[in-house]
């Protein structure tokens, strides 16, 4: 049996080196759909969503709320089913 | 980034944007209005809309501010007629009084080729725009997003990237009070607030302002002209004062 795909949740090309993670919008465990918004990154000025790239159970949070971010790091996976 | 659309206008497609009006609006029928528009620009990332408004007096935190740039207790602003309200924009602490003009584009980043920080830098270059026909040189603020004259803040930029396209925005003092902003320390910024009017020697009238703002928006983000609205048919139904009867012996 096919182990199951796991997909990064990775932080948005933003701009800016400027940004920090705002706060979780799922927990470890949930299920989530692709497309839904699982997290929030700040930059100066605005907010910006991060969202699942796919669907299937999140993994652990790799961030903390507060934490400097950088676009394609890592946050979370999405391990599907 | 590409935040330079002085140069590299994105064409909409011939397409209007949508500017509504609206006069006051109240914070929880400006949630539901972005909500639906952004769920029309969304399935149509070519189609875009600017609510032009202002808020009941109150003051609203976004997720840079804290209640530490309130000077007052929240119990004690909400005593006096102006509740504090946390909402999910950027930016941080805000007083919203009469004489302000909100303007929240929706629009879809990814037709305009813009990131987040390019959307934000936008913004402010559309109050230097502004400022500009007021005779008025603006400072944009990269560490507080906002705009200064003269080292004052005048505008306020707190926006949110959802699924691609933009809720909030910037808030402008045209002719507010200044004297209720000092109780609260808007975006963490000791400096005194100031005003388009108190800026300039030229009358400053909030509707003429308001529609400059939804033609710099049209102009910055590619539309071909601005379609206005007075009304949306999702907003809650106003109450009509003039309509009360009152009967008097």
């Amino acid at each position: 049996m096919a182990e199951p795909r796991r997909v990064p949740v990775v932080v948005p090309d933003l701009g800016t080196a400027r940004a920090a993670l705002s706060l979780w919008h799922a927990r470890p465990g949930d299920r989530v759909y692709d497309g839904d918004r699982v997290a929030e990154v700040v930059i100066p000025g605005a907010v910006v969503d991060v969202a699942a790239p796919a669907s299937g159970i999140l993994g652990d949070w790799l961030a903390r709320p507060g934490d400097a971010v950088a676009a394609g790091q890592v946050l979370t996976v999405v391990e599907e089913e | 980034m590409t935040g330079d659309l002085d140069t590299h206008p994105v064409s909409a497609g011939g397409r209007p944007l949508r500017a509504y009006r609206l006069g006051r609006v109240g914070f929880d029928d400006l949630l539901a209005l972005q909500a639906r528009l952004a769920y029309d620009v969304s399935g149509d990332p070519a189609d875009g809309a600017v609510i032009l408004c202002d808020h009941p007096p109150g003051v609203t935190i976004g997720r840079e501010g804290s209640r530490a740039h309130l000077r007052r207790p929240p119990e004690e602003f909400a005593a006096r007629g102006r509740p504090v309200r946390w909402v999910g924009r950027g930016g941080g602490a805000l007083l919203h009084l009469p004489g302000q003009v909100a303007c929240y584009p929706v629009v879809a980043l990814g037709r305009l080729g813009l990131t987040p920080a390019g959307y934000v830098a936008a913004l402010q270059g559309l109050v230097v725009d502004l400022l500009g026909d007021y005779g008025l040189t603006g400072e944009p603020d990269p560490d507080r997003p906002g705009v200064r004259i003269n080292g004052r803040r005048v505008a306020h930029v707190g926006a949110a990237v959802r699924g691609g396209v933009t809720s909030f925005g910037l808030v402008l003092n045209a002719n507010p009070d200044l004297e209720p902003f000092r109780e609260v320390r808007c975006d963490d910024d000791p400096a005194p607030m100031t005003s388009l009017q108190r800026e300039t020697t030229i009358r400053v009238r909030v509707p003429a302002v308001r529609q400059r703002l939804a033609e710099l928006v049209a102009a910055r983000f590619g539309f071909a002209r601005v379609s206005p609205f007075h009304t949306h048919p999702g907003l809650a139904p106003r109450p009509s004062y003039h309509a009360v009867a009152t009967r008097s012996r």
